[in-house]
């Protein structure tokens, strides 16, 4: 397997966009011509020696895969995996906005937090935070109505407002705390929040489903109740095999701004209020 | 600076060149019979040379166009325009200023006409002509649902009428009359539109034709270079083609009286297309494009545009409000409509022409039916920008048009089988010839526009727009065929060269072209007397901040109407 590592060694003030080191295009790449790259910085471009030490290894374990490593990551390094197909990238630190965004396959992991826009539009792939995120994990580009459709972003931390906004297809797990409007206008996929929800959970969401093991401190009243529920199997489509959840919950469907919704929204009756 | 363009074969159909083998001289920013030695030589062997284009139905600024911009930042993202020297810019469907104007220029084209301007929001279309570079640019003011205009109809005043008109196109830097969806979107005001020709326009109590006629007679009135460029009611709905047919009938008898330009016809029909829709319901909607192209051949009164369907991600937007909430309901896509006071309205909702839809593949083929059964001399190459399609898209289009074989390929495997099962798009082997291309793209819209004085051809004495495009006159493969309108060889405004090998290497900015028809002063005094009491009941602006200033063009080019007989 190929290794290249990345230990930020300037002090930057404007950010920095990484989008080029992706694991596909460093394959073929020598030391020398990776530390060449041109990479934007405001109205100008900085070289990667300017930005960083690299260091590449190499080995023969038969092992195509092709690592790329962040070493000292900030908020300042923005775009870090954007439109990633293959291979995989660790940040040690924190990664800028949009990190992951149109993704198509592959692993990223930051050991750190994350600025807005994880995984914007993401079409495959993995993404792990282990710290926070900031707003609009998951969500799509300001504008569009055609959302992330596709792969699974797992945050480990807390997140900000509008997650999942118009996501189609995939899975967005949030281990801690999320703010408001998680799977706003959501047409598909499944969000599974397991900290507490401050609010407006599938607002205008037509498909797809919302599962919030913690408390949600106010629901939108445009959901209509349907009942406990023991371990439901979501359905998402006719054909979908559905996935399977433990618990109980109280089920609601929504949201009724819209006409015949088939959003699913599931609150664990441990942590919520049964509020029809 | 003198150039001389040499052995290129010439297509210039006002002056009747077919594909010759010729040399063009330039200087001073004009044709010339010859040029001194000092002349820079342009070897155009094996390529071939036409006019600039001039597109006269296209949305390139001002309100809406910017609303697009505004509620479409998804569209922007899609295509980022960053090349060394020029200024940035963004937009597929509805791109930045200087992205239009350089995307324009790299096609050869050098004249373009906004087809759309709220009166009201004049001056933000014209701030925005300033920002677009390469090519000259006109306005078309709206007309078919402003207060006055069917106030004074309604009275039959039809000179109170034409005063107002000459005021407006002068206060807004004008150069026509443009009609939309005729009382319908001041119907959409109370929540209502007109369908048929002669349905009442709520309050107002007359009807589109009264509209349309009345403004047709004030044109010829007026003798403005243009006649009235007319969106008429129903747009987009199967069975409309009796609608349209009926529009066009009604201004049959008025005779083209223009005080400047060359043009036959009195009527104008934009984006055919839309408006040639047989049958009920879309479930048994039929082609009507060979029974419109039909009597468009057959009548000399009328010209049309068609505003060809290009079957991409777009972003529709126009005047007729009422049509676009319609489209919302349809595609549930996002919506923005814009009530423009008592003069116009508009809505903005983008729009996918997928290929695969059965829908869209049927609107594809009826404008080929157009092009494909109607005279050249008839018709004119729009996408009515971005409507349609972008303008971009132009040299996909001529392709189609040159290509049986290309045409062939969308319909046997790219588009859904409605195209060819309801329409006559398979019926004929035509293939436009290189000259007629330069007619639809340039003589016959220089003409219609009353502007083939001096642009729109390659006789002496004209601008020296030059567009030239490295390709066989014979060539049938449509990529090559669309990658040569595409990025033009050379362009030329007025006699500099402005594009190589597709690029632009020259930044200008060109002319504003307005009309400035002069009418009576006693007539001008009366209107001015009947408008200054609107302005300050019904107006957010007082009338004195109404007129466009001298400041807001790089370079004015007005054309002077002498209208004072009307009285
Ligand atoms: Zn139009």
């Amino acid at each position: 397997m190929k290794e290249v590592i990345f230990t930020v060694n300037a002090e930057i003030d404007v950010p920095v966009e990484l989008d080029s080191l992706l694991p596909k295009n460093l394959q073929d790449m020598g030391i020398e011509e990776i530390k060449k790259i041109q990479l934007p910085q405001g109205n100008k471009k900085i070289s990667v020696d300017e930005l960083c030490d690299v260091v590449v290894n190499e080995n023969d374990d038969g092992d195509a895969t092709l690592k790329v490593i962040i070493n000292g990551s900030s908020m300042k390094l923005k775009r870090i995996g954007e439109k990633m197909d293959g291979g995989e990238i660790i940040v040690n630190g924190d990664a800028g906005m949009y990190v992951g965004a149109e993704m198509k396959s592959g692993k990223i992991t930051v050991n750190g937090n994350a600025e807005c826009w994880v995984g914007q539009n993401l079409k495959g792939g993995e993404i792990v935070i282990n710290g926070n995120a900031k707003d609009y994990v998951g969500s799509a580009y300001r504008g569009d109505w055609r959302g992330m459709n596709g792969g699974k972003i797992t945050i480990n931390g807390n997140v900000g407002t509008e997650i999942g906004e118009y996501m189609k297809k995939g899975l967005i797990v949030i281990n801690g705390n999320c703010k408001i409007m998680p799977g706003v206008h959501q047409n598909g996929g499944i969000i599974m929040l397991n900290g507490e929800v401050e609010g407006r959970a599938g607002g205008e969401m037509l498909k797809g489903a919302i599962v919030i093991n913690g408390p949600l401190k106010s629901k939108l009243p445009s959901f209509e109740y349907e009942g406990i529920v023991e371990d439901p199997l979501i359905k998402l489509t006719k054909k979908d095999e559905g996935t399977q959840i433990k618990g109980a919950y109280y089920k609601y469907i929504g949201d009724f701004v819209n006409n015949k919704p088939k959003g699913q929204l599931y609150l664990s009756v441990e942590h919520n209020d049964p509020v029809y | 600076m003198e150039y001389i363009i040499k052995n290129g074969t010439v297509y210039d159909p006002t002056n009747k060149v077919d594909g010759e083998k010729m040399d063009i001289c330039v200087k001073d920013g004009r044709i010339v019979e010859s040029v001194s030695n000092n002349a820079t030589v342009l070897d155009a062997n094996n390529k071939i040379v036409m006019p600039g284009g001039v597109d006269s139905h296209s949305h390139i600024a001002g309100a809406k166009v910017n609303t697009g911009r505004t509620l479409r930042p998804e569209d922007s993202k899609k295509d980022i325009w960053n090349r060394e020297g020029l200024r940035k810019g963004s937009g597929f469907s509805v791109p930045s200023t200087y992205k239009t104007g350089y995307q324009y220029s790299g096609m050869g084209y050098t004249t373009v006409i906004e087809a759309a301007m709220p009166p009201l929001i004049a001056r933000h279309t014209h701030e925005e002509f300033i920002d677009l570079p390469q090519i000259d640019k006109a306005a078309m003011p709206l007309f078919g649902n402003n207060w006055m205009v069917l106030e004074y109809l309604k009275a039959g005043d039809l000179n109170m009428c034409a005063a107002y008109v000459a005021w407006l196109l002068k206060a807004t830097r004008g150069f026509a009359i443009k009609i939309v969806n005729p009382g319908g979107t001041e119907a959409w005001g109370w929540g209502k539109n007109v369908h048929g020709l002669d349905d009442e326009i709520p309050y107002f109590g007359i009807t589109p034709r009264d509209i349309v006629r009345g403004l047709a007679q004030v044109n010829e009135m007026l003798g403005l270079p243009h006649s009235i460029h007319v969106h008429p009611n129903n747009l987009g709905h199967p069975g409309n083609w009796e609608t349209t047919l009926e529009t066009m009938e009604c201004v049959k008898d008025i005779k083209a009286k223009p005080k400047f330009g060359k043009r036959d016809t009195v009527y104008y029909n934009t984006h055919l297309q839309f408006h040639s829709y047989g049958g009920t319901s879309w479930k048994d909607c039929v082609s009507k494009g060979v029974e419109m192209a039909e009597y468009v051949n057959k009548n000399d009164h009328l010209m049309v545009d068609i505003g060809q369907i290009t079957l991409d991600e777009t972003t529709t937007m126009t005047a007729d409000g009422p049509m676009e909430y319609d489209l919302h309901m349809t595609n549930g896509l996002k919506w923005a409509n814009c009530d423009v006071e008592l003069e116009t309205g508009s809505g903005v909702v983008p729009f996918i022409y997928s290929p695969k839809g059965p829908v869209y593949s049927l609107q594809w083929a009826i404008g080929l039916d157009l092009f494909l059964h109607a005279n050249s001399d008839k018709v004119i190459l729009t996408t009515d920008h971005p409507n349609a399609g972008p303008f971009i898209r132009y040299p996909r289009v001529i392709a189609w048009l040159i290509s049986e074989e290309y045409r062939k390929d969308w319909i046997e495997n790219r588009v859904h089988k409605w195209a060819a099962q309801k329409s006559h798009i398979t019926d004929t082997d035509r293939e436009y010839t290189m000259y007629e291309i330069a007619k639809i793209t340039r003589a016959n819209t220089s003409k219609v526009l009353g502007l083939s004085d001096d642009r729109g051809h390659l006789g002496l004495g004209a601008r020296a727009d030059i567009a030239i495009y490295d390709i066989d006159p014979e060539e049938k493969n449509g990529k090559k065929i669309e990658k040569a309108f595409l990025e033009a060889s050379y362009a030329f405004k007025d006699g500099e060269i402005v594009v190589k090998d597709g690029n632009v290497v020259k930044e200008v900015f060109g002319n504003t072209i307005y009309v400035d028809a002069k009418i009576n002063e006693e007539l001008e005094a009366e209107l001015m007397k009947d408008l200054t009491v609107r302005f300050k009941k019904y107006y957010s602006v007082n009338i004195e901040n109404y007129p466009v200033q001298e400041a807001y063009a790089n370079q004015w080019e007005p054309i002077n109407i002498d209208a004072t007989e009307i009285k």
